[in-house]
């Protein structure tokens, strides 16, 4: 059974994933029109090439609707755990790449700007407006902090190889990242203001 | 320092994926039992998913979308079908298959029964140290074995095969219409069956599917066929893998 395109679209992510699960492709497609550009996006983000990233997204998507019934509520948003499984995959296809090294900067808004407003959905200019705001405060991290959260979170480096590499000893990994987490952490708590 | 604060030292490292699996397993093990270390990890879990929705926003390519819904709507047919062909009498769709097939073996396709007949092999060759020596899968002894078949710019396949069951993978496959799938086919004693398995080419041309029963298999074939795949094939095989 499946339901109609309009009546999937009112549905919030907890309830298309059960659909999904129960192989409803036209919950699949409206979950996919609703998340696919942040995870092309995330994708793009750790494996740096277009046609690695159309893989990657490509994978994910297809292990969420082989698996959809998989989905845990209690572990987190659906958004998040399906930006978890696009991640993962990512660092995957990063690691089986020997020689590519990841972008590892956040910078370059040109191509957001570029943009026509009149492309963007409002739910989507709202995502742009808060991606726009989560990069500031970002930005406003102090640069050994954004640096080791990069290595490790877009890169897929371990905080040990991340130590080997800045040469700074592990301790001081472990607290550049929990000082920027916290920092980004509070940052949200005071609504991005 | 307290049992506490030495894990706490890794719950970052842990939310970013940069422990190693057996330091992230033994802090999870830990976290069950500490209510501060959960309360940290709920804590900072909003910075965490802070970090993909912070990345430039790129356009995935429409092709992207027409393949993954391609291949959600092959599957959906896949599942129809199967469970359509249990209820069916399989002599019956043999027999359209098959005679689909002499009809082919007339035209312009010039499809043949492919047993006993010469047919270019590129490479066959035995995986995990075994030799297959003489045709094609002419060991039957070894585990594991792996025929190419086909010349490129044309579609070239790999059968793997292992046991009774395979996995056969295409490249070179042209983009198909949003609304075609592939639909792989068996010949089996001189009567084609369908697989049951319908999949579609990525941006690169490559197509894999399962062949689940192989036992008896005399050739692989593969054709385009309307999304949710058909009963009996509707098209000339875009490859046909002589197996025995």
């Amino acid at each position: 059974m499946t339901v109609k395109r309009e009546k999937a679209e009112r549905l919030a992510d907890e309830e298309l994933m059960p659909l999904i699960g129960e192989k409803d492709p036209e919950a699949f497609e409206v979950f996919y029109d609703r998340h696919g550009g942040v995870a092309y996006s995330l994708a793009y983000r750790i494996v740096g090439e277009r046609a690695a990233a159309e893989d990657v997204t490509q994978e994910a998507f297809i292990s969420i609707w082989r698996s959809g019934a998989r989905f845990d509520r209690a572990r987190g948003s659906v958004r998040s755990w399906m930006l978890s499984i696009v991640r993962n995959r990512a660092i995957d296809a990063l690691r089986s790449r020997a020689g590519k090294a990841p972008k590892l900067a956040f910078d370059d808004d040109a191509i957001l700007e570029q943009r026509p407003a009149e492309e963007l959905t409002e739910e989507e200019a709202m995502r742009h407006e808060t991606a726009s705001e989560i990069r500031g405060a970002l930005g406003e991290l102090p640069g050994e902090q954004s640096k080791v959260i990069e290595l490790a979170y877009f890169g897929g480096f371990s905080q040990s190889e991340i130590s080997r590499m800045l040469g700074v000893p592990l301790g001081t990994v472990k607290g550049r990242m929990r000082l920027g987490l916290e920092k980004i952490r509070g940052r949200l708590a005071e609504g991005l203001a | 320092m307290s049992d506490h604060e030495r894990w706490s030292e890794d719950v970052a490292a842990y939310m970013l994926g940069a422990l190693e699996p057996e330091e992230a397993a033994a802090l999870e093990h830990h976290a069950e039992g500490c209510e501060r270390c959960r309360a940290e990890i709920r804590w900072l879990t909003p910075a965490l998913d802070a970090l993909p929705e912070s990345v430039e926003r790129e356009q995935p390519p429409a092709e992207l979308r027409a393949r993954l819904l391609a291949e959600v709507r092959a599957d959906v047919g896949a599942g129809a079908a199967a469970g359509a062909s249990r209820g069916a009498a399989k002599p019956g769709l043999a027999e359209r298959a098959s005679a689909w097939v002499r009809e082919l073996g007339s035209g312009p396709m010039g499809l043949r029964p492919v047993a006993g007949v010469a047919v270019a092999v590129l490479v066959v060759a035995a995986v995990a140290g075994f030799a297959i020596g003489g045709g094609i899968g002419s060991d039957s002894s070894d585990k594991t074995s792996t025929l190419l078949y086909g010349e490129p710019p044309g579609v070239t396949a790999k059968m793997v095969s292992e046991g009774d069951s395979g996995t056969l993978h295409l490249a070179n496959v042209k983009p198909l219409p949003s609304d075609r799938v592939l639909e792989a086919w068996v010949q089996r004693d001189g009567e084609v069956e369908a697989v049951e398995a319908l999949f579609v080419p990525d941006r690169e041309g490559r197509a894999s599917t399962e062949l689940p029963d192989m036992e008896g298999v005399e050739a692989v074939m593969v054709t385009t066929e309307p999304e949710g795949g058909s009963e009996s094939p509707t098209s000339a095989p875009i490859v046909t893998i002589p197996i025995q």
